[in-house]
């Protein structure tokens, strides 16, 4: 009995993990595998539909946590509606991607467990659970990667991945454990009223510099998730090498689990030493985009191209921490919800097209249009929609993300917080120069090969983004409020709005 | 009953749905003219619903201040709303985008018949243009109006290259788009001045005089104000082709007939004089900004008409036509303002829209019918026509009746508007005596109008045929359109002395002015005109220069060889290089600005193009390494992190504090 009553707080896991465990019984069961798909969907679709009724109707509430390790609020209902959307993409383009492939039930569990552990960081109240989170996902992350273990790509992509993603977990728990030491508890809000009393004076210790080192292995242990640079390396490299729709699960969800613990720890935890960490992650907020948009222009793989293009939209969405309001939250989380429509639908026209042999290179995707006006316009608008042109997402929510560093600009002392505005509007500009040529690619140059045929799954996957793309463009008002009351849960932070 | 003014939002969803439909259904089932069904119906629908919604405004009803919103994006008290505006002003632009549009559409049918599959893109594009013209209209703010503006701009930029094969065609489209993108620069500069003082682009609040004018209430000082309202009149410059930006519409010509007619004389070029008359509340605070307006005007007026004197090329002609009376719009509103400062009258605004409506259909008419002829002679040049009468005879009696009614010989429509404008324009003259020098300009240009619109008709339809065309009359789809706005030509002027009167109509669109309805009757309103004697004196002028151009272009045995020597010789090729406007600005271009585009070449060459090229090197150099040698790279990737988080203790430790922060 009591121990049901615990689980309650955990119902969006359970059955996340219960599908997932039955899909290799399934597997073994069924001779036509997209069923797997269609029952790794259900779960998925049960939680889109109440979660999208909590946020955005009224109506069904999710059960409260019993136990202090997860807290359930809107700021983590909206991350959960993010990962749940963008898996839903992400199964949709599954089937006719890996349909020669074989342990297809394994692939689809660990999408379910991988979208389980991102739930987990998003609703996490304690670093521990948090790192339990970022565990999970990670390492069915790894796993998906390698799905395709005899071939040299995949394999070396889940390798270094692993590799590297071991070491910056090590760096996360070291942090966590410093953090402890400091402040004798790993309650995210549990931090904040010891560090009350280091920079008002009452402890009487020095804790500074471990703080700092803890800070920093934070910053490196996150920014690996969210491919900031420096820590980003690994991320072009698996993009390409992972089967696509785990590329799109990658940039488009895991991404975003990164900054659902960036916001929490830094904004929450480590809210009062602000003053130590704003101008780093300033800084590397503006390193990243710009590197990102710069290499992406030299690509000529379009998945790289998308990789890059990622760790640039990752650089806008850092403006958030620095800026530190409510206003800056939401539109931090205003960005990641659109970008997860924009990244994953573009991963799912290149999949489309890996699926239909056409090929991701940049030059397969010359004349597209003749293929496949279909794919062709979706992309067209997937890109415009990253390079922020009206009136689509991705120009609502760059401009409620940069307009919000220019409003907290205006307070005193926080001049240098234009810079980050200007930084994000002359880097979409740059930004333009490669989506544009991809665009140029499809209607302009002459292609060679007949029209496609897109498997129907696929086409629904991509209709569905190019959907969510136009329509929160042209509707962004009820996006903007959930993430307004969402940004509510960061009550330490002035609204930043007047 | 129901309100159709409530669903006047729906009026450009019609053909953005052809738009959409023509773009994305199968070849196959396109059906008629490729698409050509579709487009008709799309315009179709707007028109019908048009017409409802200009009942309901007849009737008395408007959507303005109190209109239903919908929103966008709020953050705090920033707010983006859009909303939809129909009033009087509205309903004139309504009347001509819906009857013009559908005709033109079911005229193309024939026209763009000879197209074959650049037929779909044709029709595709018209119907995006006529979307987004109606969306243009029924904006009720500025942030909405400037969105469609940018988008007819669009629009007009594919049309105008439509052939975009041919490089005049090409650079003709280029042209314009840049060159109409200076006055887009001076809107949105204006527009920003606003908002930044204001804090809102609603027409609402920008035209509410409820509490006292903008100014008044203290929230822009007045010289921000003028500035403001002259740069959005600096869009207007730009849209409306206007001196000194105003080249670019004859170039414009370089696209199909059907897109001059439509876009560059009844539609699109109009939003120019719809922008000045939309912000005639800020404007007539602003006397200075009146006399910029009307003294730009009536410059254009003349040079445009002087231009047009020269022109061998018929839609030239008719180009630089539609440059000159898009002038006396502007110099109508212009002194129209005056009028509404020192004499509470509305005279010029209303005569300014009411050119605005006949213009927009005699015009048209005369670019279809130069289509038709086109069309059938297979060429531009007015030198290698001649003597159609006979061949075309429904295509030479309505161009006939489109030039007698620009020409502004009664009761056709241009006499009535014609009259108006001047007449307006005059009694500026009583509040500040360079209207008496604009209104000799707008006489001027009444008899240069009559002398190159009739040497036209001449060229083309007179005399003996100078070149061995099989010229032939043009089928009845394109024909029956002709006829239809040759009747609105005929009519449209009968305006003035129906139901309220047009005069009584639009004035009440600015109502909340300090304006004092007019309190002529209709009667009054003919009895003035025909008392007036200046009605008497531009009537005479134009019937002078139709007699002129009868006496040069028709009758034999004038020696046109007069124009090539001596003084008048100059003063023939300097209207032949169209006043050296064109030149200048080619020179201008040339000289100073391909020194500049030279810099900044080398610039984004060796710097811009370097940095990129760099980070290209490093990244190609690092992805070359990574698949020799796999091992070797996952350490550098490790060894990468803990450099930048070495790096960034550093920094937060050290740098920081010793930057003072």
């Amino acid at each position: 009995m009591a121990v049901w009553n615990y689980l309650d707080g955990f119902f969006p896991q359970l059955l996340l993990i219960a599908f997932a465990l039955v899909m290799p019984a399934i597997d073994y069961v069924v001779k036509d595998k997209r069923v797997l798909a269609w029952a790794s969907l259900v779960p998925l679709l049960v939680l889109a539909a109440l979660f999208t009724e909590w946020l955005f109707i009224g109506g069904w509430e999710p059960p409260a946590s019993d136990i202090a390790l997860l807290e359930v609020s809107m700021f983590s209902g909206l991350f959960v509606l993010v990962f749940v959307f963008v898996g839903i993409v992400v199964v949709l383009g599954s089937p006719e991607f890996i349909k020669a492939d074989k342990n297809q039930g394994e692939y689809y569990a660990l999408i379910l467990l991988a979208i389980t552990g991102m739930t987990v960081v998003a609703e996490a109240a304690d670093l521990i659970a948090l790192f339990v989170g970022l565990e999970i996902a990670g390492i069915s992350s790894f796993a998906l990667s390698g799905f395709r273990k005899t071939e040299k790509r995949s394999a070396e992509a889940a390798t270094k991945y692993f590799i590297v993603g071991g070491f910056s977990s090590a760096l996360t728990l070291f942090a966590i454990s410093l953090i402890y030491g400091v402040a004798g508890t790993t309650q995210i809000v549990g931090i904040e009223p010891v560090l009350a009393g280091y920079v008002s004076g009452t402890e009487p210790i020095d804790a500074g510099p471990v703080l700092v080192l803890a800070t920093v292995l934070l910053m490196a242990g996150f920014g690996f998730k969210i491919a900031m640079v420096p820590f980003h390396m690994w991320a072009p490299d698996v993009y390409e090498g992972a089967p696509t729709p785990i590329s799109g699960l990658l940039a488009a969800a895991s991404k975003k689990m990164g900054f659902a613990a960036f916001f929490k720890v830094f904004l929450i935890g480590l809210i009062l030493t602000k003053t130590d960490w704003d101008i780093a992650v300033g800084a590397l907020a503006i390193i990243t985009m710009t590197v990102g948009n710069l290499i992406a222009v030299s690509q000529t793989n379009m998945k790289r191209l998308l990789a890059y293009s990622s760790i640039a939209q990752a650089g806008y969405v850092l403006i958030a921490l620095p800026v530190a309001t409510q206003y800056a939250v939401a539109g931090g989380m205003f960005h990641i919800l659109t970008h997860a429509f924009m990244k994953s639908g573009a991963f799912m026209v290149v999949a489309a097209m890996g699926a239909v042999a056409v090929g991701e290179k940049l030059d397969d995707f010359k004349g597209l249009n003749r293929r496949s006006p279909f794919l062709a316009l979706s992309m067209t608008l997937f890109l415009l929609s990253l390079a922020g042109i009206p009136p689509l997402a991705g120009f609502a929510s760059k401009f409620v993300l940069f307009s919000s560093s220019v409003y907290a600009s205006f307070e005193p002392g926080q001049g240098w917080l234009i810079w980050l505005a200007i930084a994000g509007v002359l880097n979409s500009a740059l930004s333009l120069y490669y989506y544009a040529r991809v665009i140029k690619y499809m209607y302009m140059e002459k292609g060679t090969g007949d029209s496609v045929k897109i498997p129907p799954m696929m086409a629904v996957a991509v209709g569905f983004a190019v959907l969510m793309v136009v329509g929160i463009g042209l509707f962004p008002d009820p996006f903007v409020s959930a993430c307004r009351d969402a940004a509510e849960a960061f009550s330490g932070l002035a609204p930043g709005w007047r | 009953m129901i309100d159709w003014i409530a669903y006047a939002w729906l009026i450009p969803v019609f053909p953005f749905l052809a738009f959409v439909l023509i773009g994305l259904l199968p070849k196959r089932t396109l059906g008629w003219e490729d698409g050509g069904g579709y487009a008709v119906a799309g315009a179709a629908g707007a028109l019908v619903l048009s017409m409802l919604v200009i009942w309901d405004v007849l009737n008395g009803q408007t959507l303005t201040h109190d209109a239903p919103r919908s929103t966008w994006l709020i953050i705090g008290d920033f707010r983006i709303e859009f909303g939809i505006w129909v009033d009087q002003l509205t309903a004139v632009m309504l009347v001509v985008i819906s009857v013009v549009g559908t005709l033109v559409v079911i005229y193309s049918g024939g026209y763009m018949h000879e197209e074959g599959v650049g037929r779909r893109r044709y029709y595709a594009e018209i119907m995006l243009f006529i979307s987004v013209m109606y969306g243009l209209v029924i904006a009720d703010n500025y942030l909405q109006m400037f969105i469609f503006w940018e988008l007819v701009g669009l629009c007009s930029y594919l049309l105008i290259g439509f052939w975009y094969e041919k490089p005049s065609a090409a650079s003709a489209a280029k042209r314009a788009f840049i060159v109409t993108r200076v006055g887009d620069i001076m809107l949105m500069a204006g527009l920003i001045i606003l908002f930044k003082y204001v804090g809102t682009l609603d027409f609402a609040v920008l035209f509410g005089q409820g509490a006292g004018s903008i100014v008044s209430r203290g929230e822009i000082p007045q010289d921000m104000l003028t500035l403001a309202t002259a740069l959005i009149f600096g869009g207007a410059i730009g849209k409306s082709a206007q001196f000194p930006l105003h080249e670019w519409l004859p170039d414009a010509m370089e696209g199909p007939t059907t897109v001059s007619a439509l876009i560059h004389a009844a539609t699109m070029v109009k939003a120019g004089v719809y922008l000045t008359a939309r912000t005639y509340p800020l404007l007539v605070q602003t006397p200075e900004s009146l006399l910029f307006v009307a003294i730009i005007g009536g410059v254009t007026a003349l040079i445009a008409a002087t231009c047009a004197l020269a022109a061998n090329d018929i839609k030239r002609v008719l180009a630089y036509s539609t440059v000159s009376q898009l002038g006396y719009m502007i110099l109508a509103l212009g002194a129209g303002g005056y009028l509404v400062i020192h004499a509470h009258e509305a005279g010029g605004y209303a005569a300014a829209m009411f050119h605005l409506m006949n213009h927009g259909f005699f015009k048209a008419l005369l670019f279809l019918c130069a289509g038709s002829v086109i069309h059938s002679v297979g060429t531009n040049d007015m030198r290698s026509m001649g003597g159609l009468r006979g061949k075309m005879p429904i295509t030479s009696i309505t161009m006939l009746i489109g030039s007698v009614a620009i020409a502004g010989i009664p009761p056709l429509s241009g006499f009535w508007s014609k009259d108006e404008v001047l007449a307006a324009v005059y009694e500026g003259g009583e509040f500040d005596p360079v209207f008496f020098a604009l209104w000799a300009m707008g006489v001027a240009t009444a008899f240069l109008t009559a002398f190159y619109m009739f040497r036209m008709w001449f060229m083309t339809f007179a005399g003996a045929p100078r070149s061995e065309v099989h010229a032939h009359e043009s089928p009845k789809i394109m024909t029956v359109p002709l006829m239809i706005l040759a009747g609105l030509a005929l009519v449209s002027g009968f305006a003035l002395f129906v139901g309220e009167g047009f005069m009584g109509f639009i004035e009440r669109s600015i109502e909340d002015l300090p304006v004092t309805p007019l309190h002529e009757s209709l009667t009054d309103i003919a009895v003035r005109i025909f008392t007036d004697p200046l009605t008497y004196v531009s009537l005479v002028l134009a019937v002078a220069g139709i007699l002129l151009a009868y006496r040069v272009y028709y009758l034999p045995g004038f020696d046109r060889s007069v124009f090539a020597v001596g003084v008048r010789g100059k003063l023939q090729r300097a209207l032949e290089n169209r006043w050296y406007i064109s030149q200048f600005y080619d020179d201008f271009a040339v000289k100073v600005w391909y020194g500049f585009a030279l810099v900044a070449d080398w610039f984004d060459i060796y710097v811009i193009d370097g940095i990129v090229n760099g980070f290209a090197y490093l990244g190609a150099n690092m992805g070359a390494t990574i698949r020799k040698a796999q091992s070797g790279n996952v350490q550098r990737y490790a060894s990468l992190i803990i450099l930048g988080i070495v790096v960034l203790l550093v920094f937060i430790l050290y740098v920081l504090p010793w930057g003072g922060w």
